[in-house]
């Protein structure tokens, strides 16, 4: 239940998936082959993320958190792309951390 | 309906919306509201003890069987509720024996006070939770079928606009993250997609099913004219199948002590998530104890529950319910609606997408109006009438209702205790104040009226805690040493939407000087600002819980 890393993992994907089109936002330059790699990444972090739901809530429930946890972090990755852009790297890669620490 | 497909579905897509978007923000509110009935029941009550949700089960138990086979002798079926995250008190429930003339007998709650082991008594009259909840669907001041027919319709209209909506939205993946916080127009249309894009999961379901309550009374035509009686009965059957019947056997037996059974239970289950027990016939040798744990499937899941006999003590390997297919496919939906099998932060996550609803609806009437707001400015009589009602009728509803909601709390603390019709009037105060902050912007200007407005609700929301610090014993002093997250969580999250709404006023007030000195400012300067306070109001909401 406390689990809530893998919002954050989630939204780590979303971070990624974003950048493809939202890269002048975050980072100055990546490598071509980079960016062609965050693409597939993302959708396996996707698959990743809706195993682990699966696997805590089970079939019934699993899919409705993952569903939610998707729309929940979303929306706080949405409003720091606005206003604090440059702290979403850090965050996706800290977050997940500091929850599985203090699981 | 003009243009091509794409176009017309936009046409379809703003004036369904328009129509019922005050009662769908309504509609989400209260509802969102739902997932907390017991929370703020609990809240409502504040004769009740402090949460026991620390002590054992069994003794619990114990305790419980004690006081019902003291006090319901006479019950056919007792009822008890441990406390849990949700309701941090043991609640024991029966009916008494039905009078002559009634079909049923009275029902009695009785919260008992896990230190005492004896019942609280003189717990005010209050709606609570349930109140507030059911004018989601139930509405108020109006028969039952009318109100189903309205929310039936506004939710009819609810689904057009969601299916509208993603088939004209053609960036849907393209500005998926897309908010552009600064440009007055695009920033409330961002803002709209946005809440609507990432929720769509949960507002389609959450529409769909909610169409799924009423199914019979909606389609009553076609379902009274193609099936006779029989098929009717079948139908009920088969969507709503019975608990399986158990009868009594009319000689005296001794119930086992639940502490026991509950030993069991733990072992059977392996984890002690043991919410609720019921005993069917309690002084019959025939007796059945129910054991049911907190919901592990949105679809009825048989595991989640032991039964027990009574008297021996002894598990029984019966099903408590037929299963149908059709029984299990409205028992998901429904449940997905209903979020009953959430955990705290599932349940979190029903009461951040409910909001994130409420928002979306409230900033497509905004939208509504901001977009056709340089064209009525330009009009030398003033706006039409229409546009300035759809403007009184946001201010009204998107900070008003809240603001009744509020109050709706306040009556429960200040309405004298003793007082006639008590659960009542606290409705009627919501309503009344409601109807009050719907008239009242239309005697202000707009900007002056979401300023004041949002004013208000900062203050009545911040107040709450201080409210109950000064009217009861179970304030913030008193719940968060001790733990009772139920109560302070409430008290918390009041001052939590107040910030938030102080937050907005702040802007807008930010907004009203600027523009005080420099009269000749853009008008579009005002919906930027609002857009960003609005938002960011709505998203401090979400965040704080």
């Amino acid at each position: 239940m406390l689990l809530l890393s893998l919002s954050f993992i989630t939204m780590t994907l979303f971070c990624l998936a974003m950048e493809k089109h939202r890269k002048l936002i975050i980072p100055l330059d990546i490598p071509l082959s980079v960016q062609a790699c965050l693409r597939p990444l993302a959708w396996a972090m996707l698959i990743i993320s809706f195993y682990l739901s699966i696997d805590l809530y089970g079939w019934s429930i699993g899919p409705v958190v993952f569903f939610g946890m998707l729309t929940g972090c979303l929306l706080p990755l949405i409003l720091l792309l606005t206003f604090r852009p440059t702290i979403i790297p850090l965050l996706a890669v800290f977050q997940p951390v500091i929850f599985y620490i203090s699981y | 309906m003009k243009g091509d497909f794409r176009q017309s579905m936009k046409w379809l897509h703003t004036w369904v919306g328009l129509v019922v978007g005050w009662v769908l923000v309504f509609m989400f509110i209260t509802g969102t509201s739902g997932y907390f009935k017991k929370e703020i029941t609990r809240w409502m009550e504040p004769e009740r003890p402090l949460a026991s949700t620390h002590l054992d089960k069994g003794e619990l138990l114990a305790m419980s069987q004690r006081y019902l086979a003291q006090h319901a002798t006479d019950a056919k079926r007792w009822q008890i509720q441990l406390p849990n995250s949700r309701d941090g008190n043991l609640t024991l429930k029966w009916r008494k024996p039905p009078k002559k003339g009634e079909r049923r007998g009275k029902r009695i709650t009785k919260i008992i006070n896990t230190d005492t082991g004896l019942a609280t008594e003189n717990i005010r009259a209050t709606g609570g939770g349930s109140a507030l909840y059911s004018l989601h669907y139930r509405l108020h001041y109006m028969p039952r079928i009318v109100a189903y027919w309205i929310v039936g319709f506004c939710t009819m209209l609810m689904l057009i606009a969601v299916i509208t909506g993603v088939i004209f939205y053609k960036k849907i993946f393209s500005d998926f993250f897309t908010y552009r916080a600064k440009k007055g127009l695009i920033g409330w249309l961002d803002i709209h997609s946005v809440l609507s894009v990432i929720a769509i999961p949960f507002h389609f379901m959450i529409t769909y099913s909610g169409l799924l309550f009423f199914l019979a009374t909606y389609m009553a035509l076609s379902f009274n004219l193609s099936l006779n009686s029989d098929q009717q009965g079948e139908y009920y059957d088969q969507v709503f199948p019975n608990n399986i019947v158990h009868e009594k056997s009319n000689v005296l037996g001794r119930l086992a002590p639940l502490s026991d059974m509950y030993i069991v239970s733990k072992q059977h289950w392996k984890k002690d998530t043991l919410t609720n027990v019921t005993v069917n016939f309690p002084m019959d040798s025939n007796s059945r104890v129910k054991f049911s744990r907190w919901e592990t499937d949105i679809t009825y899941n048989p595991e989640d529950q032991l039964v027990f006999a009574g008297v021996s003590g002894k598990i029984i390997e019966i099903p408590t319910r037929k299963v149908t297919v059709p029984g299990q496919i409205n028992d998901g939906f429904i449940s997905l609606h209903e979020g009953k099998f959430a955990t705290p932060i599932v349940r979190g996550l029903y009461l951040f997408v409910g909001l994130l609803g409420a928002g979306m609806v409230a900033s497509g009437l905004i939208l509504w109006t901001t977009k056709r707001k340089p064209k009525q400015l330009k009009k030398t009589k003033g706006p039409d009438f229409g546009y300035r009602l759809v403007e009184q009728l946001n201010i009204g509803t998107i900070v008003g209702l809240p603001i009744a909601i509020a109050l709706y709390f306040w009556a429960n603390r200040l309405l004298p205790v003793g007082m006639e019709n008590r659960a009542a009037w606290e409705i009627n105060c919501l309503f009344i104040s409601w109807a009050v902050l719907l008239i009242y912007p239309a005697f202000r200007p707009a900007i002056t009226a979401w300023y004041e407005q949002l004013k208000i609700s900062a203050f009545v929301f911040c107040f709450i805690p201080l409210l109950n610090f000064i009217t009861t014993d179970k304030h913030l002093g008193i719940t968060l040493p001790r733990s009772d997250w139920n109560l302070a969580g409430f008290d918390l999250t009041m001052l939590a939407i107040g910030l938030a709404f102080s937050f907005a006023a702040y802007k807008v007030k930010k907004h009203v000087i600027v523009k005080a000195l420099k009269p000749n400012g853009d008008t579009y300067k005002t919906d930027e600002n609002l857009a960003i306070a609005g938002f960011s109001s709505s998203t401090a909401k979400k965040e704080s819980n």
